[in-house]
């Protein structure tokens, strides 16, 4: 049996609304085939009032053994450090993360805003909000840099906004069958599983990106988004074109430029004032390259790649 | 005489978190307060940003209805900026809309609601064990199959948008996808997978045309009747023993009912304008006064906002939503005489407090007011005329009555895009203001912008949670959840199943109230508790 306790913070659900989207296992499989047991779940778990508090305190004391705490939102400090603009359950919620975190064996981060922050987190912050371990790139977080959880890990971090539902549900799985030692996690402790490719890798615009052709403007079924579009799929880490969302596609396959939402800057740019949906260039050159690719390389590559596409490059590719 | 005060935390299984305080007397609730304790701000997050920017923060207000956020954010540019939004690009936004509450209805029902009535208080009830069969949670049978199938409705939303939860395909001008062949021939087999594995012979026990014959509340009661797969089924167990136990006893409300009209006529509102929306709409908006029993139009300059009892520093006069500074207070010790939620209370110029939500759309649907094609339906105002007035039960029934409806709706859109037509017309940034509005599955839900300097001004939301959830107003009358949980029956103070029954019967959704919040003073997130 795994015990599993699910709270939200500075959440807007969609983290556990995309987790009950999954399949194989589905939230039902997950109880009946993995011995996962959820202790409390904001929108699943049946106590309310003093019983959750009951059942919240007896996590904490160790009544209750908490094998996986897993926290959906940010974590809000809000007014001046004190937090009481998040209130849960009698006290505010940044008090029960700091008796819990010290309860729970593993600590999962689902979700932009408890990994970096997230939305809530965005200038000027007016929450206060900081993610479990992070605050955007910074380490630390509300719970510091160098904690670990019982179990010797830091916080497992499972970004995105939302999360997709099968990096939830793999990470839970992997960790109630006891296979936690095979997840290795990135420098942002991400299982580098999921995050280890770029969202680009499997993307159906891919040859478009190879022979420069691009998507000049939306409602279109041709073309690659990087361009005009500002898409962000070649600098991204995640599998969304690997394990598609909900099961048939991806917002690159739709012809939605990938927002880059597994990386701790997301919303690049702040959403300032000409940045949305629009790729940000200098002299022509997108500012931002492919990690790795050089300037001067890329401008070779792209006369060749011009010179080499053939006419279906410019053509509607994707046919009704 | 002695009174009782219950204060829960969380209710939970509100969508968000609720608080919410009673002062029980004789095990009846006499007086009630409803509290969202979260605010994250958005409002404030979206100014000086990117006219845009509401395009990705928004949805992110509510996970749960952020297709709805999504299209109020892009009808509020559309009106802003003068587009021309092309017919397919309609279309598609209607369809995400329509599939992201056709996912709501079991996830609702199931995983938010119906768990409840395997609560031990209803253990005297002849239909319990059958209940606990079917709504135990994660293991019931029906628990299972309607919170598993919820997930496919919104694949039709990830071929249009990607994924949901939180695309953002909808733009001003129309939509970033041009759906192919294969995308509508799949929509359309997972709409039919969704009709044959679960609406029809789980939820309805017939046909979809058998059920379109259902008017008025004798039709109702005849179907019931009329066959042992209607009354066995989940919707048909569902309103025996929601009368069983007494749920059409209690949670009347304020009486009087809001809704903003949804799903855009795709021929009828290309050229989108804050005043010629009314009239373009297939679901027709409105407000139902049940006093006077009448039907009237509504607009968004009939709307108030009164911050008297929130978290605000911006005075105790009613304003319109638009001028509203979203200042939170920094200190937030709830005060019950005066500031006790991040909610603000939302008010009607000439009606006052409003209920929105489902039943309030259904409410509306019968009236004869509107455009002659808009869409009409009374079987809903009519169970509400006969059972006298709203209830837990009533508003229950309203909750899942639209699925028909809607899912006919999606056939529509399937069957109308012209594939090779455009998708998207590309629209000329301006200043000025835009509004959009739509309806979330729980309820109305408005956006204003105002851009200056080719950025956001001012950006305010009234979800659906901010109508009901709200506190007290300016003159001190209650919000349409703590009216609707006078004269409640605590039967047991220690487990009172039936405050979580008021509050879950609203679906109201608290993570939108918190925006709600947030659009009138920036980003909240409400925690809700029972006191
Ligand atoms: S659309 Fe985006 S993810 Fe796809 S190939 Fe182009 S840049 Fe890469
Ligand atoms: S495609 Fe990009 S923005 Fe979309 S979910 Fe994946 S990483 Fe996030």
């Amino acid at each position: 049996m795994t015990n599993v306790l699910w709270l939200q913070g500075g959440a807007c659900s969609g983290n556990t609304m995309s987790f009950l989207n999954a399949e194989e296992p589905t939230v039902c499989d997950l109880i009946a085939d993995f011995g996962i047991k959820v202790l409390w779940h904001p929108s699943l778990g049946l106590e309310m009032g003093n019983d959750l508090q009951t059942l919240l305190w007896d996590c904490v004391s160790g009544k209750i053994p908490l094998d996986i705490l897993v926290f959906e939102g940010s974590v809000v400090n809000a007014p001046n450090g004190t937090g009481e603009w998040n209130r849960f359950a009698d006290r505010t919620m940044k008090d029960w993360l700091t008796d819990l975190s010290q309860a729970a064996k593993f600590i999962v981060a689902v979700g932009d805003c408890a990994t970096w922050g997230g939305i809530p987190a965005m200038s000027p912050n007016p929450s206060e909000s900081q993610g479990l371990q992070f605050l955007k790139r910074q380490e630390g977080g509300f719970l510091g840099k160098d904690f670990v959880s019982k179990a010797g890990l830091p916080v497992i971090n499972i970004p995105g906004c939302p999360a997709h539902p099968d990096w939830i549900t793999q990470i839970l799985v992997a960790i109630a069958t006891g296979r936690i030692a095979d997840i290795a996690l990135d420098e942002l402790h991400r299982p580098q599983t999921f995050f280890n490719t770029y969202t680009q890798t499997g993307c159906t615009r891919n040859v478009h990106f190879a022979y420069k052709a691009s998507t000049g403007e939306f409602g279109q079924r041709k073309g690659c988004l990087f361009y005009d579009l500002g898409c962000r799929g070649p600098m991204t880490h995640s599998s969304c074109n690997r394990i598609l969302w909900n099961r048939v596609s991806s917002k690159t396959r739709v012809g939605m430029p990938c927002l880059g939402c597994t990386e701790p800057e997301f919303p690049f740019f702040d959403l300032q004032p000409g940045t949305v949906f629009k790729t940000q260039t200098v002299m022509g050159v997108p500012k931002e390259l492919p990690p790795g690719v050089k300037q001067k390389d890329y401008a070779v590559l792209t006369m060749v790649a011009k010179d080499a596409a053939p006419a279906w490059a410019e053509e509607d590719f994707f046919t009704v | 005489m002695t009174i009782k005060t219950l204060d829960i935390s969380p209710v939970g299984r509100v969508e968000g978190d609720l608080d919410v305080r009673v002062d029980i007397e004789d095990g009846r609730v006499v007086n009630a307060w409803t509290h969202a304790e979260l605010f994250r701000g958005f409002e404030i997050i979206l100014r000086g940003k990117d006219p845009q920017a509401g395009l990705i923060v928004t949805p992110r207000i509510c996970g749960i209805c952020g297709g709805s956020h999504l299209t109020s954010a892009s009808w509020a540019l559309d009106t802003l900026w003068g587009t021309e939004v092309p017919r397919n690009a309609i279309l598609a936004r209607n369809l995400g809309q329509i599939v992201e509450t056709i996912q709501s209805i079991p996830r609702y029902f199931y995983g938010l609601f119906a768990i409840d009535l395997t609560n031990k208080k209803y253990r005297r009830s002849r239909h319990y064990e059958e209940a606990c069969r079917r709504f135990a949670a994660y293991t019931g049978k029906s628990y299972e199959i309607g919170v598993t199938i919820s997930a496919k409705p919104v694949e039709i939303y990830a071929l249009l948008g990607g994924q949901w939860p939180h695309s953002s395909y909808m733009v001003p001008g129309g939509v970033m996808c041009a759906p192919t062949l294969t995308d509508i021939t799949r929509a359309w087999a997972i709409l039919e997978y969704f009709r044959t594995n679960w609406l029809e012979p789980v939820w309805l026990g017939c046909s979809l045309e058998r059920y379109e014959q259902i008017h008025t509340y004798d039709d109702f009661m005849d179907w019931l009747d009329e066959d042992r797969n209607h009354r066995e089924s989940d919707l048909g167990f569902y309103w025996r023993m929601g009368l069983d136990i007494g749920l059409d006893r209690y949670g009347a409300g304020v009486g009087k009912y809001v809704t903003w009209g949804y799903l855009a006529h795709e021929d009828k509102y290309q050229k989108p304008t804050m005043e010629g929306r009314n009239a373009a709409m297939i679901m027709k908006g409105g407000v139902y006064d049940s006093f006077s029993d009448t039907h009237s139009l509504m607009d968004q300059s009939f709307l108030r906002e009164n911050t008297t009892h929130s978290w605000y520093d911006e005075g105790t006069a009613d304003i319109h939503p638009s001028d509203r500074t979203t200042k939170p207070t920094a200190n937030n010790t709830k005060d019950f005489e005066n500031a006790y939620s991040w909610s603000s209370a939302v008010l009607h110029k000439d009606f006052g407090r409003l209920e929105a939500g489902p039943l309030a759309r259904q409410l509306v649907a019968g009236g004869n007011h509107g455009e002659s094609w808009q869409h009409h339906d009374g079987f809903i105002l009519d169970v509400f005329k006969q059972m006298g007035g709203a209830s837990v039960h009533v508003r229950q029934l309203a909750r899942v009555h639209e699925l028909v409806k809607l899912y006919r709706q999606a056939e529509h859109c399937l069957r109308e895009f012209k594939l090779n037509d455009p998708w998207y017309i590309k629209p000329t940034e301006r200043d000025g203001k835009g509004w959009g509005a739509t309806e979330a599955a729980r309820g109305a839900l408005s956006h204003w912008v105002e851009v200056e300097g080719g950025k956001i001004k001012n950006y305010q939301v009234i979800a659906p949670g901010t109508w009901n959830i709200g506190p007290r107003d300016g003159e001190g009358k209650r919000g349409p959840i703590e009216e609707a949980l006078i004269g409640t029956p605590i039967y047991d103070s220690s487990d009172p199943v039936e405050v979580g029954h008021v509050a879950r019967a609203f679906d109201s959704c608290l993570v939108c109230t918190v925006h709600a919040h947030d659009a009138k003073t920036g980003e909240e997130l409400a925690r809700f508790r029972t006191a």
